[in-house]
């Protein structure tokens, strides 16, 4: 019955009020095939319903009945709307309007930076046909992050964010980099590790090691004086140069055969957050349902909602892990240990030094 | 016969059906019209009877060419043969 008056209510129906004679005329429209309904009797007067289309198929008939009738419905109520056709027109137009206006950007703002690179920025934006009013999506944002790092190099951080209508363009300048003074104090250069020196070249000072010496940590290498020709004096002068030396490292590592391994056990449990403004509150389910688990976040952006509030939802997963203890086999144990002895060397060895020669020799423990 | 034709009894026959939601509701298929229709009776003619119910707060919530729906409080319906 309701969805019944429901799609009455929609294509329309006629209260008709009558004051006497309520089971004849009844009669009459049954015998007419007309359905009626909420017939109400009452000392007020009778009164029931019948569809707009029976209305207008037997509309002489109702008129002999009585003239008294209300139309009520949702297309009477559009049919009203046609004569305000172009208001109605103009509402969703300038809704549309400001829809497209307010989403798109109209300024830029650089901030962190002075007017000369400020201007230069802007200047960048126009040769790569990047105007306002514009409409930029995530990427063409990340675009124009990669354009001024790369093309400008004058920052070391660049973010490019919208902010209501304005495009906010965040950068930090690149540090000058420090030259080296040189002092010109008298000085000396000391092995700093001990070594088996094979190649030495002084700029400056004079050399007390030959190639084949083998030096200790702390070792004078190039003493800080230098003879003066025309004189013969001894001058004290800064040291400079470079002296090339082997060394070797000598440790030892181990690698457990039983390890500790996460297994997914592939149970899962979702949170969802309603985000604003980096302001998040929880809507759904726990936070950290499981002791061990992997957890991962998902942004869900509601179409225009989104756009126009700043309204997302967060979708949080946690997804359960086992603790499972793995013995590896001896050639996957060996293999491991070789990549981080190698790396564990390099670390040891000074950037400027290179590897000539290296050998691992393992064992395995009884336990 | 429709019993013997295992059909249903409505497809062969002109009478009236009648249904009842407790006390608060009344069907009536078949039906040729309404002849009284008052706060506290509804009289509904059928091809060989005539139904009064009796009570009281009725109102016919719909009527048309095959069935009548009366709601209110239902205390007596009547069964006249014509």
């Amino acid at each position: 019955m309701l969805i019944f008056k429901l799609v009455y209510l929609i294509r329309g129906y006629v209260v008709i009020s009558i004051d006497s004679n309520l089971e004849k005329t009844l009669n009459i429209l049954r015998r007419k095939n007309i359905s009626v309904w909420d017939v109400e009797k009452n000392e007020k007067g009778n009164k029931f319903k019948i569809s707009y289309d029976d209305y207008v198929k037997h509309s002489d008939l109702i008129k002999e009945i009585n003239d008294d009738v209300s139309k009520k419905g949702l297309i009477f109520k559009l049919n009203r709307m046609k004569f305000r056709k172009g208001f109605s027109i103009g509402l969703l137009i300038s809704i549309i309007c400001l829809f497209l206006l307010t989403s798109l950007i109209w300024q830029v703002e650089v901030v962190g930076t002075n007017q000369t690179n400020t201007n230069k920025i802007m200047r960048l934006l126009k040769e790569n046909k990047i105007n306002m009013p514009a409409s930029l999506s995530k990427n063409d944002m990340q675009e124009i992050e990669t354009l001024i790092y790369t093309d400008l190099d004058l920052f070391k951080f660049v973010e490019v964010y919208i902010e209501g209508s304005k495009l906010i363009i965040f950068v930090r300048e690149k540090e000058a980099e420090l030259t080296e003074i040189k002092s010109n104090e008298p000085s000396s250069i000391v092995s700093a590790k001990n070594a088996i020196v094979y190649k030495v070249i002084a700029k400056s000072g004079q050399p007390v090691v030959k190639e084949g010496d083998v030096v200790y940590e702390g070792q004078t290498l190039v003493m800080g004086i230098m003879q003066n020709i025309s004189t013969e004096e001894f001058l004290t002068v800064p040291s400079d140069g470079t002296i090339y030396g082997k060394t070797y490292y000598n440790f030892e590592m181990k690698e457990e055969k039983v390890r500790n391994v996460n297994v997914a056990t592939n149970k899962s449990k979702s949170v969802y957050y309603l985000n604003k403004n980096g302001n998040s509150i929880k809507i759904i389910g726990d936070k950290e349902p499981y002791e061990n688990y992997n957890y991962r976040e998902n942004i869900i952006n509601l179409p225009i909602i989104s756009k126009l509030t700043a309204i997302t939802f967060l979708k949080a997963t946690y997804y359960e892990e086992e603790i499972k203890e793995v013995e590896i086999d001896e050639n996957t144990a060996l293999n491991k240990m070789k990549v981080s002895m190698y790396d564990e060397l390099l670390r040891r060895c000074s950037a400027d030094s290179r590897v000539l020669k290296s050998t691992i020799n393992h064992s395995e423990d009884s336990d | 016969m429709a019993d013997e034709l295992e059909i249903p009894n409505n497809a062969l026959s002109d009478n009236f059906d009648l249904k009842m939601h407790g006390t608060k509701k009344v069907i009536i298929e078949n039906h040729l019209g309404v002849t009284i229709y008052e706060d506290n009776i509804v009289t509904v003619k059928t091809n060989d009877s005539k139904i009064t119910i009796k009570g009281s707060k009725f109102k016919i919530e719909e009527i048309n060419n095959y069935n009548v729906i009366v709601k209110g409080n239902i205390k007596e319906i009547i069964f006249d043969k014509e």
